[in-house]
């Protein structure tokens, strides 16, 4: 086999693998599929929904298919985001009446959810010792599926989401920055 | 390949499992030549072979990223890449039915004998379907003449128990021994 043909081979088994990887990947987010049907059923706008719930398939996909690093930021920011998502899925159903008219919870539990996200999120990277391809990861996957159940309440849910994740995040951050530590284990 | 290469081959394909992509041509590197000679050794033919290693290269590293580090890189290929030469073989034998039967072709004593050795690795190739994936790949190793999933008295007892269900299966299915 001369060289011209090796790097024909080559070329198809690289196609061959990348193939495999997304494969693999799309099947090992596919899980998230009837979650994100199940909010955008439950969602008063479920095209909103339907639109986070796809970009967080597709990000996930993409984090498993490129492997090392991201991929392994699947799983947390998946379950980080699964917070924020139920939260604001249960206290849609719940409403409050007062002088001015009834309202959800929505919007507390968005900013609850993205707290706990954020937060787990930072103690996790944190032990970790993760790179900013995890962090990047994990955070948008986990903000992705979360902004599913915060679109209740339009997009200022999803800025509470945002603002609740930021604020899990960085005092997390800023305790690292200003402790000394040992090498990395 | 000796057990250094054997273990650098391992790490490699953690590696490209892992999605690391330089791993890549390691890989196929370490995987060409031992492919191409299994199917070399199973169809006979080098166009054949060349043919069916393409293939075996492809699912082969198609399914890297399903690899399990606690396994040997080498007989789980092996095994991947035999079953594509049977598959390979199959192929050639439907294509090359039909003209010989329409020619009336009588062969010679020489290709009566490789027609023959053909039909026999076809046999045992079909058998081998049968089997576990551990006893193929371990009788591909054995077969191969390689270092195994695991090394000594566990090996053995492994290939003897595989050979002793290779026998039983054949028997069930072609009726012999």
């Amino acid at each position: 086999m001369d060289s011209a043909e090796l790097q024909q081979v080559r070329a198809r088994a690289r196609r061959a693998y990348e193939w495999g990887r997304i494969r693999r990947a799309a099947l090992g987010v596919a899980p998230v599929l009837p979650l994100v049907a199940l909010a955008a059923y439950h969602s008063s706008r479920p095209g909103t929904a339907w639109t986070f719930g796809m970009g967080a398939f597709l990000l996930g996909t993409a984090l498993l298919w490129v492997g090392r690093e991201p991929q392994r930021a699947v799983l947390p920011g998946l379950a980080a985001g699964a917070v924020p998502l139920v939260l604001a899925l249960c206290a849609n159903q719940v409403h409050v009446c007062g002088p001015d008219g009834c309202s959800t919870l929505c919007m507390p539990a968005c900013i609850a959810g993205g707290l706990a996200a954020g937060a787990g999120i930072a103690a996790l990277g944190l032990r970790r010792r993760a790179g900013w391809a995890w962090w990047a990861g994990a955070s948008s996957l986990s903000l992705l599926l979360g902004a599913m159940g915060c679109s209740c309440v339009g997009y200022s849910g999803v800025a509470g989401l945002f603002g609740g994740y930021a604020v899990g995040v960085i005092p997390l951050l800023l305790k690292r920055a200003v402790t000394p530590t040992g090498p990395a284990a | 390949m000796n057990t250094l290469e054997d273990a650098e081959l391992d790490a490699w394909m953690a590696r490209l499992a892992d999605g690391d992509r330089s791993a890549f041509d390691g890989v196929f590197e370490r995987l060409h030549g031992p492919l191409n000679r299994l199917c070399l050794g199973f169809l006979g033919d080098e166009a054949d072979a060349a043919d069916a290693t393409q293939e075996a290269l492809q699912k082969v590293l198609e399914r890297a990223s399903d690899y399990d580090p606690a396994r040997r890189a080498l007989p789980w290929a092996l095994a991947l890449a035999g079953w594509e030469c049977r598959t390979v073989a199959r192929r050639r034998q439907r294509r090359r039915e039909v003209p010989e039967a329409e020619a009336g072709v009588r062969p010679g004593a020489d290709e009566e004998e490789a027609f023959a050795q053909r039909k026999l690795v076809e046999a045992a190739m079909a058998v081998m379907g049968t089997l576990s994936e551990q006893d193929r790949e371990t009788l591909t190793a054995t077969f191969w003449e390689e270092a195994g999933p695991v090394a000594g008295a566990t090996f053995r007892k492994r290939r003897e128990r595989a050979l002793t269900r290779l026998r039983q299966a054949f028997w069930r299915i072609h009726g012999l021994g």
